[in-house]
């Protein structure tokens, strides 16, 4: 593959241009030429894209943007051209399995097929949601103590020990570090605890990430994020996660929250977007693989009929042409203790799980409040394996995400959201079980699931 | 061509997101004798209502916004060496000075933007000064250029305690009362905005003009 030195050496030599230049000019306008030359579409009752010839020219309109495009410095404002060739050796060279985690508790990813008779993984945390440091063990405690869930991720601290967390910050090392060591005691205190994480979330610029690539907090055998900005950008902080993570070992996952209803216009444009993402972040991210988390541009939520239609694609894109390790996240727009919340995930669980995607989840309330817990992630696991259990079809999905909306759509518009309760509100802490009427709720949102013919 | 079919051309440039066009067809209306300020009320500033309108029914997206700023923008330094003298406040329009920025350490700068082209659609005098600007620029920035509005934006919750600071940057600068901020991002709330001292928050970009607008009046 293209020597990373040599792409850092092209974002300080590449051609310049103006970042509102790149958006527009760019991404915004080869983003509309080719929804129109593939002629993409999208219909709003049509959810799970099941047309295998409108997943293969997203593909194709993906990679010819890339091919194109390249990658934006916001940095140093200059373009990192990339080359045919070298967007092919960035898809051939792209890990098929990966091992995370160590010992009896590893787990091993793999590019997801359509239709393969492997189940998905899942990751359980509220990815980036802040919580509070007095409940953070606790809470990262629900989710990996579930069995289903196979890998670990979590919030985000935002105090430590009463002292205001500032990114970029010498308080940015120490929540991150404080972060990680919350998460091996969660781990240890599961039982489990060579589980591999998706860690650092407390780790914006790259200082906290620095400081907490160490086998005591992320080890070689756990994954980081290194986002991509949007759209096709990377700056010199996330640069520096890749350079850090290539010498000390550690897994790279991309980030490219694609807006849905941004720069690539809609959902079409947004997919062809997402695609050219995937295959850039394969040499800028050095890309393990990749999170798919396309953001409403209103609504946020991965549970919105464009996103959940981007997701759909996307992966069934990459599944059909270039397989590669997808992990979709669930951001619902409820928080805890709603029976939104857990429609939301439902929706989001078959629609990931059956179009080529593993699982992580969920960042509840929108990511944004500690309204969020293990039982949902509980239940977005066991959506996933049952509608793959019971081999559901793309035309099937869509029937089911189709019956779910009704039962979550109109929170998008309702005034302050959905956003439940705190963690400390739906669990009990001392115990680190659902209390009785969120458990009721989780149990007469999965009975009706099953009256509805779900293997749950 | 008519008064009425210049200005709909006008309207229609900045909703097509023309900038040519829409400076082009500014100037012969003006070369017509069109009164500038029926252009920027009746032309200008009702394609900009109208882009906002479909960027919130989920018709345009966040190109067209940017796009139909840069023809307003094209039009209005045809039209401005007219406007001189004029009162610009009959129809509502902006006629203030917003500088705006994502704080420092944060780089996200989608939901900014949008606030921004609004703005700009609106008439206002915008300075976006760009993503993780350091709180002592955006002061300066606004001082240098007599803003009346300081708006800033953070979507990290790590990054949100620099409202907080730049609000007392101003204080101890002695500047606070000479500038309303505004604050905004996913995670802001009405009441974390009250409990840093900021003069307010908006829901969404539309909300955000119309509280800029209010504001501006109501200082």
């Amino acid at each position: 593959m293209t020597d990373y030195l040599e792409i850092l050496e092209r974002s300080n030599e590449g051609e310049y241009i103006s970042e509102e230049n790149w958006d527009l000019e760019k991404v915004a306008m080869t983003a509309r030429r080719l929804v129109k030359k593939y002629r993409l579409e999208w219909d709003r009752n049509q959810v799970v894209s099941d047309d295998p010839p409108l997943a293969d020219a997203i593909y194709q309109a993906g990679y010819e943007m890339a091919v194109e495009l390249g990658a934006y410095s916001r940095s140093t404002e200059r373009i990192i051209a990339l080359t045919q060739a070298e967007i092919d050796d960035g898809i051939s060279n792209t890990p098929q399995t990966l091992v995370m985690g160590e010992g009896k508790d590893a787990r091993t990813l793999y590019a997801r097929h359509l239709g393969d008779d492997r189940p998905p993984l899942f990751f359980g945390g509220p990815p980036g949601n802040p919580i509070p440091q007095l409940i953070f063990l606790p809470n990262v405690v629900s989710y990996v103590q579930e069995p289903l869930i196979d890998l670990a991720t979590c919030g985000t601290l935002t105090e430590v020990d009463g002292h205001i967390v500032r990114t970029g910050h010498p308080m940015e090392i120490v929540a991150t570090r404080r972060e990680l060591q919350f998460m091996h005691a969660a781990l240890n205190q599961v039982g489990r605890p060579g589980m591999g994480m998706l860690g650092a979330q407390s780790s914006v610029s790259e200082l906290g990430n620095l400081a907490a690539s160490q086998p005591g907090y992320l080890r070689p055998c756990d994954s980081h994020v290194v986002p991509m900005l949007n759209e096709l950008k990377m700056d010199n902080r996330n640069f520096s996660r890749v350079v850090n993570s290539l010498d000390y070992g550690m897994i790279n996952a991309s980030l490219p929250c694609v807006i849905v209803g941004g720069l690539g216009g809609g959902p079409p444009g947004s997919a062809v977007v997402n695609v050219a993402s995937f295959l850039v972040a394969n040499i800028t991210c050095r890309a393990h693989y990749h999170l798919l988390h396309p953001i409403h541009v209103r609504y946020v939520a991965t549970s919105t009929r464009e996103v959940l239609w981007v997701i759909s694609i996307v992966g069934q894109a990459f599944s059909r042409n270039a397989p590669s390790i997808i992990v979709a996240d669930i951001y619902p727009k409820s928080g805890a203790g709603t029976k939104e919340l857990l429609y939301e995930t439902a929706a989001n669980a078959i629609v990931n799980a059956l179009t080529g995607s593993h699982l992580e989840g969920c960042g509840s309330a929108d990511g944004r409040l500690p309204n969020c817990s293990g039982l949902e992630a509980r239940l977005m696991a066991e959506v996933a394996l049952a509608s793959h259990k019971m081999k559901m079809t793309l035309h099937e999905a869509n029937q089911w995400v189709l019956k779910l909306l009704p039962l979550y759509e109109y929170i998008f518009v309702q005034e302050g959201g959905n956003p439940g309760l705190p963690f400390d509100q739906v669990y009990d802490i001392p115990s680190i079980q659902p209390l009785s009427f969120w458990q009721k709720k989780y149990e007469e949102v999965k009975a009706e699931l099953q009256g509805m013919g779900l293997p749950l | 061509m008519t008064e009425n079919e210049m200005i709909a051309q006008v309207t229609q440039a900045v909703m097509d997101g023309e900038a040519g066009d829409a400076a082009e067809i500014t100037r012969r209306a003006l070369e017509a004798g069109l009164d500038p300020l029926m252009i920027l009320n009746e032309g200008l500033m009702v394609g900009a209502d109208e882009v906002g309108k479909r960027f919130e029914r989920g018709e345009y997206f966040l190109p067209e916004l940017m796009l139909a700023g840069r023809a307003i923008k094209a039009a209005m330094e045809v039209l401005n060496p007219s406007l001189a003298g004029k009162n610009l406040t009959s129809r509502g329009q902006g006629s203030g000075r917003v500088v705006i920025a994502t704080v420092q350490t944060d780089i996200h700068d989608i939901g900014k933007n949008i606030v921004a082209s609004m703005l700009t659609a609106a008439g206002y005098t915008v300075t976006d000064l760009g993503v993780d600007v350091p709180l002592k620029s955006i002061v300066d920035k606004a001082e240098e250029v007599g803003a009346q509005v300081i708006a800033i934006s953070a979507l990290l919750t790590t990054s949100m305690p620099y409202m907080k600071d730049l609000i007392g940057l101003l204080t101890g600068r002695g500047l606070r009362q000479k500038y309303i901020v505004l604050v905004g991002g996913a995670s802001v709330t009405e009441a974390w905005a009250h409990d840093i001292g900021a003069d307010g928050t908006a829901r969404n970009a539309a909300q955000a003009v119309t509280l800029v607008r209010e504001l501006l009046k109501s200082a």
